[in-house]
């Protein structure tokens, strides 16, 4: 029979690390699923908008191709932005040449998306997606009023700071379960 | 596959036609698309056209550890895709580079980098690598003193690995250490034209376990309609039909279909190292499928919605080159 202390040691120490051992960890060859939590932390700004047009372009060495979509935010729900923002994303077709970037998403004029941008290194102005792809929630709304949103990445498991397993729930998820993760995340960062 | 979509409209995978052992049409299983046009073509390089060559920036940061060097891994990685059976891949090994940024490698290179930081997605430590793909259409210049022969030829493929996660070269990923052999097999596989895949034990999955060095079943039929080799080192065959829905008849775009042995039998010989696993596609617009690759064995087909975990925001090249929206209103099928 076990006794108390040793219960209590297994509990704090042990199961968490047998939890983490056995979890099968979804590393991505290409990405690693960040949860909503992660992204949320990364992001210096998630907004609510509607793509209404995207250009493609070479950079100033002609050596990379960017596509660029405009966004007009209907809403911010964390940072400030302002009524229309430019995303960039490497990749697209300029003049019979294209470059891809298997997984990145481009968003045709009208499609709807939850973005977790921060500003590209370049400092011109335009925003990127965290995580690459990751921080694109396509917006999906459905017949019977409901709104789902997806990044297509599939569930992630983890350990918290308590050491307890937390499952993200996978996407599709509801519009307003992200919203409630993105605000508990801003909270407990603060 | 859950499911969860009982109370919608039923799906049936009809078999118009099943065509084992016969030579594979000109159509393939999950590259890289490229729209033309009207027309839908896989990219794919053109060995005829140049040698194609990966060139190492041999330089590596502290974020690389382990026994062996980031360049046995990589050339490991490479003999993978070039010994695949049925496969005609002779990609080489060129000069190193000293090309530290993406945007400064130049045309008629292909970059493997470590160092390179000028991508923004090196700020994020979700992003393992990335690999940039050029394609061009046909007349265009293939950047090696020639023009490109077909619409959709790859003409520079760069992989670049984010300098700010922590990779191994010992062939075992734990915890925030990524396996570099995983990743960078992974990458030659977009590398060399090919896009995802929903079956989860391809090295063409989007999220892999943290260590897998070896080919599937799925990856070869892929590399190998790609670039067939002239005479099979195994025969294979294709299967096609077409995803309809039961009652509209309607045709579904965008099923995951997929050949899953229901035998014991490896008609790839042990020698060849690949993993037995579903070979799979999906459906075009009008319904119709093709797999291709399919070694001789038992099957059964089966249909399912792209919703996990797989999903449709996987495989954006595919429903940008054929346009609409994948269809997951329905519920799995076997036939």
């Amino acid at each position: 029979m076990m006794s108390p202390i040793r219960t209590r040691v297994i509990r704090k120490y042990l199961l968490p690390l047998f939890i983490l051992a056995s979890t099968p960890l979804l590393l991505g060859t290409s990405m690693v699923p960040m949860p909503v939590e992660a992204l949320t932390q990364n992001a210096a700004l998630i907004m609510q908008g509607e793509a209404t047009r995207s250009w493609s372009q070479w950079n100033d060495q002609h050596s990379l191709i960017y596509t660029y979509t405009e966004f007009t935010v209907a809403r911010t729900l964390k940072g400030q932005a302002p009524a229309k923002v430019v995303v960039k994303q490497l990749g697209g077709s300029v003049d019979g040449t294209t470059q891809h970037v298997s997984g990145v998403r481009y968003w045709p004029a009208g499609e709807e998306a939850v973005l977790f941008l921060r500003p590209s290194e370049a400092k011109d102005g335009t925003h990127v997606v965290v995580g690459l792809v990751q921080g694109n929630f396509r917006v999906e709304r459905l017949s019977s009023g409901e709104v789902r949103v997806s990044n297509g990445v599939p569930e992630v498991q983890w350990l918290n700071a308590a050491g307890e397993q937390s499952v993200s729930q996978s996407t599709p998820m509801t519009l307003h379960d992200l919203e409630n993760r993105i605000q508990r995340a801003q909270r407990l960062s603060q | 596959m859950s499911g969860r979509n009982f109370h919608r409209i039923l799906l049936v995978a009809a078999l118009a036609a099943v065509s084992m052992l016969l030579p594979p049409p000109a159509s393939s299983h999950l590259p890289e698309l490229t729209k033309v046009g009207n027309n839908i073509v896989a990219n794919r390089w053109n060995f005829a056209g140049f040698p194609v060559q990966w060139n190492l920036n041999p330089a590596t940061g502290s974020n690389i550890q382990g026994s062996n060097s980031a360049a046995s891994v990589i050339q490991a990685v490479f003999d993978t895709w070039t010994s695949a059976p049925n496969a005609n891949v002779p990609v080489t090994r060129g000069a190193d580079s000293s090309v530290s940024a993406e945007a400064s490698s130049p045309a008629n290179i292909n970059l493997i980098c470590f160092v390179c930081m000028d991508a923004d997605f090196s700020k994020d430590s979700g992003t393992l690598a990335v690999t940039i793909t050029t394609t061009v259409t046909r007349g265009h210049s293939d950047g090696h003193g020639g023009v490109a022969a077909f619409d959709g030829q790859i003409i520079k493929s760069d992989i670049i690995f984010n300098p700010n996660v922590q990779f191994t070269t010992d062939g075992t990923g734990s915890g925030s250490t990524q396996d570099l052999q995983t990743v960078a097999t992974h990458e030659a596989g977009h590398f060399l034209g090919m896009d995802h895949t929903g079956v989860t034990r391809a090295i063409m999955f989007p999220f892999a376990p943290a260590s897998e060095h070896t080919l599937s079943y799925d990856d070869d039929a892929g590399i190998s309609t790609l670039y067939p080799k002239a005479i099979a080192d195994v025969t294979t065959g294709s299967i096609a039909g077409t995803v309809r829905m039961l009652g509209s008849n309607a045709a579904v775009f965008g099923a995951h279909v997929y050949a899953g042995s229901t035998s014991s039998a490896l008609p790839f010989p042990t020698s060849f190292n690949l993993r037995k696993s579903p070979i799979s596609t999906l459906s075009k617009p009008d319904g119709t499928y093709l797999i291709q690759g399919v070694p001789a064995d038992s099957y059964i087909i089966t249909a399912e919605p792209l919703d996990g975990p797989e999903s449709t925001s996987d495989v954006p090249g595919f429903t940008s080159a054929y346009g609409g929206t994948i269809q997951t209103n329905f519920t799995t099928r076997w036939h």
